[in-house]
């Protein structure tokens, strides 16, 4: 299976994304959004990049366009959101490893240290410590899996550090 | 709102000074309004114009030199628990995670541990939060950090939302994110508080978002105009009714 580092951008910024595309009739190009957002090109594209990636918006040529799947996320309540990006995320590869790993050490702990290194092996041309962080944000937003900070562990479901 | 709402805070011909080693200095002259249960109202001005000031005198953390702060028709003296604040850096504590800051507000009203945990259970829910449970804010991005400070305020569930600037410190994007949030937030009928008054610089924030805005003049800060904003929401920056509100609050600041 091959995996795609997540993307390193938050949430906020994704739904902000399709809110704005959404508002505007649902297209855009791709470099007049930047300056209107006063947003640095390479900056945009990785927002963009993002909400592709979590099927969002598709980018034909040089626009942005949103998906169907983006229009029902706008539509949705706060909590509905969440549930339909959670089933998105858990379609990704590398999410989905990350999870498996996790179930198959449930009952052990997973440290920082071992999932840094489950990312090097997953993702080697990534920058590990980077994605260790949207990993985290990730993993907690779609509530599929969680960290412990002060443990500096991983754990599926509800937390048992309590 | 109907047109015979009940008034919730007014403030009556309200001056507020204060003693610097210049001398004394007026930074509030003469202000007042009413603010209708149901509404949400913005104040627009400049930097200086005082704001943050007025915001402090409508929760009783200030009170006017001279004038009245009224909330539900009775003089308001000390704190006014029924309104709650967000704030612009968010004003969360950094070691302690998630729900341990959602809480804080709830300490100082409820003693009922079972209460508080349940109530900051529901407004982490709210505002989309869960899974962030143990986080701690260093973890967090800008717009998560701000869900945060919401939903603290809304789990004392206030009669009345302040808030100071509570967009200008996040991007551009998560900005937008966030305003769309908190008007499913407000006009949400499941949760109790439905009036909000909110202080930005932003213009087109306040277009966007409110009902009725309130124009501050620049030292001392004196109400330069008022706006009731008539147009449909979601409202549309490239709607040309927009641009026309835009052109009218300029000229009101002017």
């Amino acid at each position: 299976m091959k995996h795609a580092a997540l993307p390193e951008i938050g949430i906020s910024q994704i739904l902000g994304l399709v809110e704005l595309l959404a508002g505007k009739g649902g297209r855009e190009d791709i470099y007049k959004l930047a300056g209107e957002l006063s947003m640095e090109l390479g900056e945009t594209l990785a927002v963009i990049k993002a909400a592709e990636t979590l099927g969002l918006v598709h980018t034909p040529g040089g626009d942005v366009v949103v998906e169907d799947f983006g229009n029902k996320v706008v539509d949705a309540s706060i909590t509905d959101r969440k549930d339909l990006i959670r089933g998105k995320l858990a379609e990704l590869p590398l999410f989905k490893t990350i999870h498996d790993y996790l179930a198959r050490e449930e009952g052990t702990e997973v440290t920082r240290e071992e999932m840094l290194e489950k990312l090097a092996e997953l993702i080697p041309n990534e920058d590990a410590e980077a994605s260790f962080s949207s990993i985290v944000s990730w993993g907690r937003y779609s509530e599929l899996f969680g960290y412990n900070d002060d443990s500096q562990t991983f754990y599926l479901g509800e937390s048992r550090a309590g | 709102m109907t047109p015979d709402a009940h008034t919730l805070l007014e403030f009556k011909n309200v001056t507020r000074r204060f003693l610097l080693p210049q001398g004394e200095v007026t930074v509030i002259e003469d202000i007042s309004f009413k603010a209708l249960e149901g509404e949400f109202i913005t104040i627009v001005g400049p930097s200086g114009a005082g704001k943050s000031t007025l915001l402090r005198m409508m929760n009783g953390l200030l009170a006017p030199s001279s004038g009245e702060v009224r909330y539900n028709g009775v003089t308001q003296k000390g704190i006014n628990f029924e309104t709650a604040m967000v704030f612009q850096n968010f004003g969360l504590l950094p070691w302690l995670t998630v729900s341990q800051n959602i809480e804080l507000g709830l300490g100082a009203r409820s003693k009922d541990a079972a209460y508080r945990k349940s109530q900051v259970n529901r407004y982490i829910t709210k505002v989309g939060l869960e899974g962030y449970e143990e986080a701690y804010p260093r973890e967090l991005s800008g717009g998560m950090k701000q869900r945060v400070g919401l939903a603290r305020a809304l789990a004392v569930e206030p009669s009345l939302l302040l808030m100071d600037e509570p967009f200008s410190s996040l991007d551009v994007l998560t900005s937008i994110n966030l305003r769309n949030e908190l008007l499913d937030i407000w006009s949400d009928r499941d949760n109790v508080v439905n009036t909000m008054i909110m202080v930005t610089h932003n213009i087109e924030e306040a277009i966007e978002l409110s009902d009725r805005i309130l124009i501050l003049s620049n030292r001392p800060g004196k109400i330069a105009g008022e706006l009731k904003v008539d147009l449909p929401r979601p409202r549309r920056k490239r709607d040309p009714l927009f641009s026309e509100y835009v052109d009218r609050v300029f000229s009101l600041l002017a």
